[in-house]
C-alpha cells in the first residue's frame, strides 16, 4: 500500500502545480498561441519516464510483438501527438500511459513512481486522479445527459471543475441538460473532452478524438484540447494516423513496428483552425 | 444440415446460459404438471381398477337388526346387482403396550366364500378359518402402526365380553383406503383399525345370530342410484335402517376425491407460474439476440430470405429452449411421480399404484411449454420480421434516453450519476424491468403461499385444540345412551367433568336444494367441546333455530333468517322447519350445530345422547383406560393431546418437504430472472461499465450500477409480490377448501419475511455471480469498437 500513497502525495503536489487557482486565468485568445510556440522545457522533471517498454501480445509463433524497447520522456505540459500507421504501438503506448494495460518489460514512471509495479486497483486510483481519457467513440454513458456525464467524473475527483464551467470551455454551455443521443458527433465528443478535462487531469490521453469526425466538427475538437492545454497546462497526447494534425504538436513522435522511428520538434506550430484534411 | 441451421445450433450454445435459465424454469412448472396430472390419471386408474376388482359397494346402509331373510327382498330392490348383508360395529381394543385403548370397525366375512361385495385384499397369511371364532384379518395400516403380524393376539372388548383375537391375515379393502375413528377429527393409523371376522363369531359376539346389521350393495348397469336408495330404504325401515347412502357419503371415497381435486388444482397453479415466467425469459433473452443480431437480419433478408424464413429461424431458437425444458420436465415429473406413487401406495395402503403419464399429458406439457415459448418470442421474432433489410445493416441508433417526466426527473436530481444510470435504464427499459419484478414478485409470491398454508393450518391446528375442543377425552357411544349414563361416565376414574353431545345424520332441504350433513348437538353452556362463530371466538349454540357452517349454508343457498326443513335419515323421516339463527366457522368439518335437547328432540330421542366429552385428572389416565376397555358400548375413544400431537407431527413433515420444493422451485424463479437479466444488464452495458472503469471507477462502484439496479428492480417487486402472495393465499384457500376443511386466511409475518429475505438472496446471488464479468471486462477493446 505504500506505493500509491507516495504516488498519491507526488500526483497532489503535481496538481497543485498544474493547476492555477480558479479564476485566475485568462480566457484563451489566438494570440497567445504564441507562447505555446516555444519548445518544451528539456530540463525540467519528466511527467513520464519510459525505459526499454516492450509488450508483446499472445505466446510462441503467434505473438505480435506491438511496442518494443520503446524509450520516451514525456515533459509535463507538453501537447505530443504519436503518428503511425496502424498496428504501429501508438494506442498501445497510450493504453500503457493510462494505467489500462501492463508493458511486458521495461519500466514506466509517472512523476518518478514506477508505474509498472502498481497493483490494479493502483492504477484505478491513478486514472481517476490523474489521466483523462477522450476516445475515437466518444464512449459517453448514454442515460447521463452531458451535464451528468461531466458530473460523474466530478464525483470521484479531488478539485473538481463544475460541469457547466467544463462544458462552456468546449463550446457546449447551451446544450447542457441533453442526451448522447440528442448530441452530433462533434458535440458528443466535446462533451467527451469536457469530462476528460472536468477533473484537472495531469494528463490527456486521446485516441483518435477526431478518427469519426469530419473535418470542421474535429477542427473544434482539437481547438478544445488545445484550449485545456493551454489553460490547465494538462500535458496532452493525441494518438493519430493523421499526418496533418502532427502540426498542432509540439513534438511529433512517429511509431512504425512497436518501435519509436523518430521524435520531432515542431518549430511551427499550426492552430488547429488551419489544419486541412 | 443448413447454413441456416448450423447457425441456429450455435446461437443457442452462445445463448446456452439464457437456454439453461429458461429450460430449468420450464422444467420446473413442467414436471409439476406432469406429475400432478399424471398423478392423478394414475390415481384415478388405481381407483376404478381396485373398486372393480375387489366389487366396491356403491350404496351401504346400516340398520339396527334385521332378519337374515331380508335379504332377499332387497336383492329384489330395483337396480341391485348384488347384495351382501354384514354384521359390523365398533369396539375397543386392547393391546399389550398401549395405553390408550384403540378403535375399530368390525366387519363380518360371509360364512362361506370372499365377500360378494367390498371384498378384502390378504397381503400376507389367510382368511380366517369359519370354525375358529377367534381368528381374524387385520388392517394393514393398523398391523403396521403397532407392528401386529400373524400370529399375534389381542383383546378386545365385544358387547361387554372380552375377547381374544388372533391374526391370521394382514388385508386392505376398497372401503377402507382412507379412515378414521369415530370421535377422530383426523386419520391416526395407530388409532383405528379394521378388523374382519367369521359372521357367525360376530352374531355371536352381538348377539345378531341369524340376522344383520349393515349391508353394502352393487348396482347393476342403468340402475338410478336414487329410486334403489328409496326402495332400499323401505325395505329396511322397520328394521331401524339408517337411511342408505351413495359413494358420495363413504368417507374413504369422499377423502379420495379429495385428494383428486388437490392434484388437479397443483396441476394447474404451480405450472401457470413458470409458464409465464418462461414466457418472459424467452422475451428477454431473444430480445437481446435479435438486437445484436441487426446486420445478420440485414445480410439474410439482402440474401433474398422471406421475412417468414427469418422469423421462423428465431422462433426455432426459443422452441429449442422449450424443448429442452419440456424434456427435462418430463424426465423429472416422472420421477417426481413415482416418489410421490411410492408415497399414497404407502399411505393408502392400494394394492399396486404405478406412476404412469398417458401420453396425452407429455403432449400437453410439451404443449404448454411451446406455447410459453412462442409467446414470448412472438415480439422479438415480429420485430426481426419486420425490419427493413436496408435499415437492418446500418448501425442501430444509440438508444436515446430521456428525463421520463418532472417528478422522476426531479428524484433523478437528488441521485448520485450512477443511480441515476440505474433508474434512467429501468425507466427506459419497461419491459425488461417489469419482467424482472415479476419474476422476482412472483417468487416471494410464492414462497408467502408455501408459508402461509402452513400457518393457516397451524392456526386451524390452534384454534380446534384451544378454543373449539379443549376436552382431553372424547368417549363415543356404539349407540345413543340415555343422558343418566352420564352419571356413570362421571364416575370414571379421573373424570372431572363430563359434556353430553349428540351427532345426527339429517337431511336438510332450502330453496329446492338436499344436503345430507352431521348435526351437532351441544349444551348451552358448552365448556369442552364449543361451536366457533365469526372470527374463531366460541358461540353459545341456538336454543331455538339451527347454526349453519359456512360452507354447508352456501350449498343450501341459507341465509340467517331463512327457514329450513331438516329430516331424519332413518325411521319415518320425522321432519321440522328450523330457522338459521347464525352462520358459523368450524373450520373443520361443514356441519350444522343444535342445541342438545332440541337436537334429540327432533329426533325423536328425547333425553338420549350419542357421547360424552371429558375433562380429565392427568394422574388418573392409567385407572380409566383400563376401566374403558372393560366397559361395552363404547366405540371410540378419542384423546384430544395425542390427536394433536400426532396430527402435528404428521403435518410438520409434510410442511418440511413442501418448504423445500417451493424454495427451490422460487430460486429457480428468482435466480433465473435475476441471471438472466443482470447478464443482458451487463452485455449492454459492457461498453458503459467499461468507461466507468476507464475513467477511474473502481471494481466495487461498478458494480454497484450492475448490482444495483437488479436489487432496486426486486425491492420494486417486494410490495407487488407481497400483495399477489397474499391474492393467491387466500385464493388458494378457497381452492383446497373442502367439506372437512375451511381455512381462515392468516397473516402471518414470518412467512413474509422470509419470503421477501429469500427471494432477494436468490437475486443477489445470481447478481453476484454476473458480477464478475466486470472483473473480465476488456476495457481497451470494448473502447476501441464502435457500439
Amino acid at each position: 500500500m505504500r506505493a500509491p500513497t507516495r504516488l498519491k502525495a507526488a500526483i497532489v503536489a503535481a496538481v497543485r502545480r498544474l493547476s492555477p487557482i480558479k479564476g485566475t486565468q485568462t480566457p484563451i485568445a489566438h494570440k497567445s498561441l504564441m507562447m505555446s510556440f516555444a519548445p518544451p522545457d528539456a530540463a525540467a522533471e519528466p511527467l513520464f519516464a519510459l525505459r526499454g517498454v516492450c509488450k508483446t501480445y499472445g505466446q510462441g509463433e503467434t505473438a505480435v510483438r506491438a511496442l518494443v524497447d520503446v524509450d520516451l520522456d514525456i515533459t509535463k505540459g507538453e501537447l505530443m501527438v504519436l503518428l503511425g500507421p496502424s498496428g504501429s504501438g501508438k494506442s498501445t503506448l497510450l493504453n500503457i500511459l493510462g494505467g489500462l494495460d501492463r508493458a511486458t518489460s521495461g519500466q514506466v514512471r509517472f512523476e518518478g513512481e514506477l508505474l509498472t509495479a502498481l497493483s490494479e486497483h493502483a492504477l484505478t486510483l491513478f486514472r481517476r486522479r490523474h489521466v483523462g481519457f477522450i476516445f475515437q467513440f466518444y464512449n459517453l454513458i448514454p442515460s447521463l445527459t452531458a451535464r451528468e456525464n461531466v458530473e460523474l467524473v466530478g464525483e470521484i475527483a479531488d478539485d473538481p471543475l463544475s460541469a457547466v464551467e467544463a462544458l462552456e470551455l468546449v463550446g457546449l454551455g447551451k446544450r447542457i441538460d441533453h442526451f448522447p443521443s440528442q448530441l452530433s458527433g462533434g458535440e458528443q465528443q466535446r462533451v467527451a473532452v469536457a469530462r476528460a478535462i472536468a477533473k484537472r487531469p495531469a494528463v490527456l490521453l486521446c485516441d483518435e478524438p477526431t478518427g469519426a469526425l469530419d473535418v470542421k466538427t474535429g477542427v473544434r475538437v482539437l481547438e478544445a484540447l488545445q484550449e485545456v492545454n493551454e489553460r490547465y497546462g494538462s500535458t496532452t497526447m493525441i494518438v493519430t494516423h493523421n499526418a496533418d494534425v502532427a502540426r498542432m504538436a509540439q513534438r511529433v513522435v512517429r511509431f512504425g513496428d512497436g518501435h519509436v522511428r523518430s521524435v520531432e520538434v515542431n518549430t511551427e506550430r499550426v492552430p488547429p483552425s488551419e489544419l486541412v484534411w | 444440415m443448413r447454413a441456416l441451421d448450423k447457425k441456429l445450433f450455435r446461437d443457442v450454445w452462445r445463448m446456452r446460459l439464457h437456454a439453461a435459465g429458461v429450460a430449468l424454469v420450464l422444467a420446473c412448472g413442467l414436471s409439476v404438471f406432469v406429475m400432478a396430472v399424471g398423478m392423478r390419471g394414475s390415481m384415478e386408474r388405481t381407483r376404478a381398477d381396485y373398486y372393480a376388482e375387489r366389487r366396491m359397494a356403491d350404496i351401504a346402509v346400516s340398520l339396527v337388526r334385521a332378519p337374515d331373510r331380508v335379504a332377499r327382498a332387497l336383492a329384489e330392490a330395483p337396480g341391485v346387482q348384488t347384495v351382501e348383508t354384514r354384521i359390523a360395529g365398533y369396539a375397543l381394543l386392547d393391546l399389550p403396550g398401549v395405553e390408550e385403548p384403540p378403535s375399530a370397525r368390525l366387519v363380518s366375512l360371509p360364512a362361506q366364500g370372499r365377500p360378494r361385495v367390498n371384498d378384502v385384499v390378504i397381503t400376507r397369511g389367510r382368511l380366517p378359518d369359519p370354525t375358529h371364532a377367534d381368528e381374524i384379518l387385520l388392517s394393514q395400516a393398523f398391523a403396521n402402526a403397532h407392528a401386529l403380524d400373524i400370529g399375534d393376539t389381542l383383546a378386545a372388548t365385544l358387547y361387554g365380553r372380552r375377547q381374544t383375537l388372533r391374526i391370521v391375515g394382514i388385508a386392505n379393502s376398497p372401503e377402507f383406503v382412507f379412515v378414521s375413528g369415530p370421535g377422530e377429527l383426523f386419520r391416526q393409523a395407530e388409532r383405528f383399525g379394521v378388523i374382519w371376522m367369521g359372521r357367525d363369531a360376530l352374531a355371536r359376539a352381538y348377539d345378531l345370530d341369524g340376522a344383520f346389521n349393515d349391508a353394502v350393495f352393487m348396482l347393476g348397469r342403468n340402475a338410478n342410484q336414487v329410486e334403489t336408495i328409496r326402495a332400499i330404504d323401505r325395505v329396511l325401515d322397520p328394521y331401524g335402517g339408517a337411511g342408505a347412502y351413495g359413494r358420495d357419503r363413504m368417507m374413504s371415497d369422499r377423502f379420495l376425491s379429495e385428494e383428486l381435486r388437490q392434484l388437479s388444482t397443483m396441476a394447474t397453479f404451480l405450472p401457470a407460474f413458470f409458464l409465464i415466467i418462461a414466457a418472459f425469459l424467452v422475451n428477454i433473452a431473444l430480445g437481446r439476440v435479435i438486437a445484436t443480431e441487426r446486420s445478420n437480419i440485414g445480410l439474410l433478408k439482402a440474401f433474398g430470405y422471406s421475412n417468414a424464413a427469418v422469423a421462423w429461424h428465431y422462433a426455432k431458437s426459443a422452441l429449442i429452449f422449450a424443448a429442452i425444458g419440456a424434456l427435462l420436465g418430463s424426465f423429472a415429473g416422472v420421477a417426481f411421480g413415482r416418489m410421490v406413487a411410492d408415497l399414497y401406495r404407502d399411505y393408502y395402503h392400494f394394492p399396486r399404484l404405478d406412476f404412469v403419464a398417458s401420453p396425452a399429458t407429455f403432449a400437453g406439457a410439451w404443449a404448454a411449454g411451446f406455447a410459453s415459448a412462442i409467446a414470448g418470442c412472438l415480439f422479438s421474432v415480429l420485430r426481426a420480421a419486420r425490419l427493413a433489410p436496408a435499415e437492418a445493416l446500418t448501425p442501430p441508433r444509440p438508444t436515446a434516453f430521456n428525463t421520463a417526466g418532472k417528478g422522476l426527473a426531479a428524484f433523478a436530481a437528488r441521485l448520485d450519476a450512477k443511480s441515476r444510470i440505474i433508474l434512467r435504464r429501468i425507466v427506459r427499459f419497461p419491459r425488461r424491468a417489469s419482467t424482472t419484478a415479476l419474476g422476482v414478485a412472483f417468487a416471494i409470491a410464492l414462497l408467502v403461499v408455501a408459508r402461509t398454508m402452513p400457518a393457516e393450518m397451524n392456526y386451524l391446528l390452534d384454534v380446534n385444540f384451544g378454543v373449539a375442543n379443549r376436552q382431553d377425552v372424547t368417549l363415543t357411544f356404539a349407540e345413543a345412551r340415555d343422558v343418566g349414563v352420564l352419571h356413570e361416565v362421571g364416575r370414571l376414574p379421573g373424570v372431572i367433568y363430563a359434556e353430553p353431545f349428540r351427532i345426527d345424520d339429517i337431511v336438510l332441504h332450502h330453496n329446492g336444494r338436499t344436503v345430507h350433513e352431521a348435526v351437532f348437538g351441544v349444551p348451552a353452556e358448552a365448556r369442552l367441546s364449543r361451536v366457533i362463530g365469526a372470527a374463531q371466538a366460541p358461540l353459545s349454540p341456538p336454543v331455538a333455530g339451527i347454526a349453519l357452517a359456512r360452507a354447508l349454508a352456501e350449498k343450501l343457498d341459507a341465509r340467517v333468517g331463512d327457514e329450513i326443513y331438516l329430516e331424519q335419515t332413518r325411521g319415518r323421516r320425522i321432519g321440522a322447519h328450523v330457522r338459521v339463527t347464525a352462520i358459523v366457522e368450524p373450520m373443520l368439518g361443514s356441519s350444522a350445530y343444535m342445541e342438545l335437547g332440541a337436537l334429540a328432540r327432533l329426533m325423536r330421542e328425547p333425553g338420549r345422547i350419542s357421547g360424552a366429552h371429558l375433562l380429565m385428572d392427568a394422574s388418573d389416565y392409567g385407572a380409566f383406560n383400563q376401566r374403558i376397555k372393560e366397559t361395552p358400548g363404547i366405540a371410540g375413544a378419542s384423546y384430544v393431546a395425542q390427536a394433536e400431537h400426532s396430527m402435528r407431527e404428521e403435518f410438520d413433515q409434510g410442511v418440511g418437504m413442501m418448504n423445500f420444493i417451493y424454495a427451490a422451485f422460487a430460486a429457480v424463479m428468482a435466480g433465473g430472472v435475476a441471471f438472466s437479466a443482470a447478464r443482458i444488464t451487463l452485455a449492454e452495458q459492457e461498453r458503459d461499465l467499461a468507461t466507468l472503469r476507464v475513467l477511474g471507477f473502481t471494481r466495487l462502484e461498478v458494480s454497484y450500477v450492475l448490482i444495483g439496479e437488479l436489487m432496486a428492480l426486486a425491492l420494486l417487486a417486494v410490495p407487488a409480490g407481497i400483495a399477489l402472495g397474499t391474492v393467491l393465499a387466500i385464493w388458494l384457500m378457497k381452492l383446497f377448501q373442502t367439506d372437512m376443511y375451511s381455512f381462515p386466511f392468516v397473516f402471518h409475518p414470518p412467512g413474509y419475511a422470509f419470503a421477501v429475505a429469500f427471494t432477494l438472496a436468490c437475486v443477489l446471488t445470481a447478481a453476484l455471480v454476473v458480477r464478475a464479468g466486470i472483473d473480465k471486462l476488456d476495457m481497451i477493446g470494448v473502447l476501441k469498437a464502435r457500439d
